[in-house]
């Protein structure tokens, strides 16, 4: 039980992340119109967990997960996997402050890596079956990018954790996939255009 | 032969390797090394001073459990340019997955343009490719690559496939471009985040330095494109509805890089 509180502390949006300074390419997807309600959030971060940096951040996380694994490596690989110059400062700043924090309270060296890869060499010495961590990294990332949402689009609060509750399924399924490096893959195409077209947003209030 | 299942033999499985390694030279560049076993063909048209690499299966497509692999070694200072014949197809498959592998290597101060035509997917294709580029110190390559599903203008709608294709760029031993293309018949229904409907994707990558200092030209040819770059490295990615539009936004695309003087003389050609 210790353990897995200790994960929900180090996921939970309390925790010196700043994850939700970052939108993904989401705001710029709701600055086009693409996304206008809560069914089309949904079907966002629904395609996003399915088929995008979901999939591959777990697919990331679960090698990472394994404490023999070259984290240096991993790092390499998750930070040449991103396709946009905002998707790296998104995975590498979280990461960063998600390392120096989680270092500063257990007194571990934990070095700056890429946030799946930095989750995976933290969690690794946590006694918890590599799903539970999964899902609540998943369930971290829905959250922050969906609470993102209420706050810049026309979407009451109620609306917006009904998608974050109805996701919950597709966050467990995603989660017990045996995934491997092997399986990294992606087809959020319109998610890395929006990410890509976020960069000349004249007004941005999310830094991704 | 039917509409939606081209004819394509049991029996027939296309198994080939090919590889070529050129070097500079004067007055031109010079073959080093040329081996070809199977359906996998490498011509070279002319050894020019930008000499051009043609790669072939003669298998005539592919199809499920064929195995092709090219490797295409371009020497220290050389500026070389590679594409294939023809569109590659991949065929409906009932079991096993088409593997390609294609290998290619760039010596100090060299440069590749690696301009493929474009791979038509049918419905039911089953592809596995696997593309790898090895960068030595200060040298650069630049990578256009078109994925179609199906042929529109036969009306073919395909609703799946299993593609993984895999790009990697190294440079000195460390991985500093990785995209995985995967799609499956749940990928091909994604909406707006994923392929909302497009049936033609594109990626270029310009990976050399100053590769950034290409993104404002780029934005302001191909603004329909996402583009986004980081030191030494540019992305551009496209999806359209029909492959007409997207081979449109790709020439476009390339008329710029060409246009710049930022790049090796290839592109002034």
């Amino acid at each position: 039980m210790t353990d897995l509180l200790r994960l929900a502390h180090w996921l939970s949006p309390a925790f010196p992340t700043g994850g939700f300074a970052y939108s993904h390419g989401l705001e710029a997807a709701i600055a086009s119109g693409d996304v206008r309600n809560a069914n089309h959030l949904e079907h966002w971060l629904f395609d996003i967990l399915t088929h995008g940096a979901g999939r591959n951040d777990a697919c990331l996380l679960r090698a990472a997960l394994d404490p023999l694994a070259d984290h240096a490596a991993l790092d390499a690989m998750a930070r040449a996997l991103c396709g946009t110059a905002e998707r790296l400062t998104e995975t590498v700043d979280q990461g960063t402050a998600f390392a120096r924090t989680v270092a500063a309270i257990t007194g571990r060296a934990l070095p700056p890596r890429a946030f799946p890869v930095t989750v995976g060499e933290a969690a690794c010495t946590l006694d918890l079956p590599t799903e539970t961590v999964v899902g609540l990294y998943l369930h971290a990332m829905v959250t922050t990018l969906a609470t993102g949402a209420i706050r810049f689009m026309p979407l009451g609060q109620t609306e917006g954790h009904g998608v974050i509750a109805r996701l919950a399924p597709t966050i467990a399924r995603i989660a017990a996939l045996p995934l491997s490096l092997d399986d990294l893959g992606s087809a959020a195409i319109g998610a890395e255009i929006a990410a890509m077209r976020h960069e000349t947003l004249d007004v941005r209030i999310f830094r991704t | 032969m039917t509409l939606h299942q081209p004819l394509v033999p049991q029996m027939q499985r296309s198994i080939g390797a090919a590889c070529v390694a050129l070097v500079a030279g004067q007055p031109r560049a010079r073959l080093t090394a040329l081996d070809q076993s199977g359906s996998a063909r490498i011509m070279l048209p002319a050894l020019d001073k930008v000499p051009e690499v043609v790669i072939l299966n003669t298998g005539g497509g592919l199809a499920g459990g064929d195995r092709l692999s090219y490797s295409i070694d371009i020497g220290a200072g050389l500026v070389a340019r590679a594409t294939t014949q023809t569109a590659e197809r991949a065929y409906r498959s009932t079991g096993a997955t088409a593997r390609v592998d294609l290998a290619m290597t760039v010596g100090a101060g060299g440069w590749l343009d690696w301009l493929p035509q474009e791979t038509i997917l049918y419905q039911g294709a089953r592809l596995h490719r696997r593309t790898r580029i090895d960068l030595a110190a200060g040298s650069g390559v630049m990578m256009a690559e078109m994925i179609v599903l199906g042929r529109a203008a036969m009306g073919e709608v395909v609703t799946d496939v299993a593609l993984t294709d895999r790009r990697e760029v190294w440079r000195d031993g460390h991985v500093v471009a990785l995209d995985v293309l995967r799609l499956d018949a749940a990928a091909l229904a994604t909406g707006a985040a994923g392929l909302n409907g497009a049936r033609a994707l594109a990626a270029l990558w310009l990976v050399c330095n100053g590769a950034e200092d290409m993104v404002a030209p780029l934005r302001a040819a191909v603004p329909e494109a996402g583009i986004s770059a980081l030191p030494g490295r540019l992305m551009l990615r496209a999806a359209t509805r029909d492959a007409p539009a997207l081979r449109a936004l790709m020439a476009r695309a390339l008329q710029t890089l060409r246009q710049t003087r930022a790049l090796p003389r290839v592109w002034q050609m």
